[in-house]
């Protein structure tokens, strides 16, 4: 026994050992900002993982040279007829909003719609090189104005936030990451609020804490309601796939399928300027709707 | 030299991770190109070494994810330490080998970032999923680590990463 205490590499593997469990519990929380040490490993390798995103999409476009000619005109006959359904929907989506706007300045309402936030597009050069998260990585940083908490999203829908940032870079968590937890609620009566987590190991996301006498159903549309105060109301973010009562009978929970394709990131969208609503802005609102 | 290709394997290891394995999953489970290299330094060096070189390679992988900062430190040094005491006796010259070995690295590997995930409460890595992720990943790195046991065998019996003054 006695010798085995005297055994150096026993107290120096030791050391090693409650020195990273000091560290690990350290950056375990969610920290202000990463240390110097780690902005410049990620620099580091921005560069590196730009030029190996340019080389994948310069690849991209030697296929389609070499592309059959007949199923290119295919497409275009495909995304011409979408076209014209998605311009006939934009006319009258047009009429809606301006009626909107109109009673919401009669109501004194405020404007959460997503247009008249400032978004500065970036592209995803890397993802997680690892199982545990699920993130990618961006190439813009703190030179551009990015900062920790900031929405991200894309043409489809919700994304993700930013996690940290270095100057030339930044981390993305999805919302598909097992820490991630999103306020939802259902587009069409938005009687429904529930939280939505990410399952970590695939790309479906599961919504929680829905009262029993909810009405939700397979194939509505699930949008973010603002109440987690992280990310703006009304982001699209997927459709209820199936629906499930929890054991104590009390609560359900739903399957969701997200509507971005977490797999084919190529560019997102950073929302600069989202600060999130005061609740006593919102009493005032009721208060004005009576 | 020998040093340099050391200290650069991890390095084009996270490259090689965030840019074109992460774009290719297997059912949702990237491989761990670094925990190849320390299970095969590992098991052709002494446990001591092993280990120090598995604790920066973990140490690296973990500062560029920037959460948890130790926790893959830990498990990769921890894994090498225990690969090399219980491959001393271990014929080295056959392939298979080398991928038997990867396969329970992987395993070892799961294993201890559970523990230390459990010991430092952060009870959000465990998950019961985490079994069939385990598995595709051994069979991502089975994979790639036949090529490259090939090539790492060699170029340490005569070639790169030969130790000076040989064994």
């Amino acid at each position: 026994m006695f010798k085995l205490l005297k055994n150096k590499y026993l107290w120096i593997a030791l050391l090693i050992f409650f020195i990273s469990m000091f560290v690990i519990n350290l950056t375990s929380e969610s920290r202000d900002d990463i240390t110097i040490l780690e902005k410049v490993i990620r620099d580091t390798y921005t560069p590196l993982q730009i030029g190996v995103n340019e080389f994948r999409d310069n690849w991209g476009g030697m296929g389609t040279i070499f592309a059959n000619t007949k199923n290119l005109q295919n497409q275009i006959v495909e995304l011409e007829e979408k076209n014209r359904e998605l311009r006939f929907q934009n006319q009258s989506l047009r009429e809606f909003k301006s009626e909107a706007k109109r009673l919401q300045k009669i109501l004194n309402f405020k404007d959460h719609n997503i247009e008249k936030y400032d978004l500065q597009s970036a592209k995803v050069i890397a993802r997680s090189p690892n199982n545990w998260y699920r993130n990618i990585t961006i190439d813009q940083g703190a030179s551009s104005g990015i900062v920790k908490g900031m929405p991200v999203m894309n043409q489809d829908g919700l994304i993700g936030r930013v996690r940290s940032v270095s100057q030339n870079s930044a981390q993305v968590a999805l919302i598909t990451d097992r820490e991630m937890a999103v306020g939802v609620t259902i587009q069409q009566n938005r009687d429904t609020n529930g939280i939505l987590e990410g399952l970590g190991d695939n790309n479906d996301l599961r919504m929680i804490n829905i009262p029993y006498y909810s009405t939700i159903k397979p194939n509505d549309i699930v949008i973010s309601s603002g109440l987690s105060q992280t990310y703006p109301p009304g982001i699209d973010i997927g459709v209820v796939s199936t629906v499930t009562q929890e054991p104590n009978g009390l609560l359900l929970s739903a399957t969701i399928k997200p509507v971005v394709n977490f797999d084919r990131l190529e560019e997102v969208l950073v929302i600069t300027d989202y600060r999130p609503t005061v609740f006593e802005d919102d009493f005032e609102g009721d208060e004005v709707e009576e | 030299m020998r040093y340099l290709v050391l200290i650069l394997l991890p390095f084009l290891s996270i490259f090689l991770q965030s840019t074109l394995f992460g774009f290719y999953p297997i059912k949702g489970a990237l491989p761990d190109l670094i925990l190849i290299f320390v299970v095969f330094l590992a098991l052709l060096n002494k446990p001591r070494n092993a280990f120090f070189y598995g604790f920066l390679c973990g140490l690296l992988e973990d500062l560029y994810i920037g959460s948890f900062i130790g926790i893959n430190a830990l498990a990769k040094g921890a894994t090498a330490y225990l690969i090399s005491r219980l491959g001393r006796n271990v014929f080295k010259d056959n392939i298979l080998i080398g991928i038997i070995t990867v396969m329970f690295g992987t395993i070892i590997n799961g294993v201890f970032l559970v523990l230390l995930s459990l010991i430092s409460y952060n009870v959000f890595h465990l998950d019961i999923n985490i079994l069939p992720n385990m598995l595709y990943q051994s069979i991502y790195n089975i994979l790639l680590a036949t090529p490259i046991y090939a090539w790492y065998y060699h170029s340490t019996k005569d070639g790169v990463l030969r130790p000076y003054g040989g064994r």
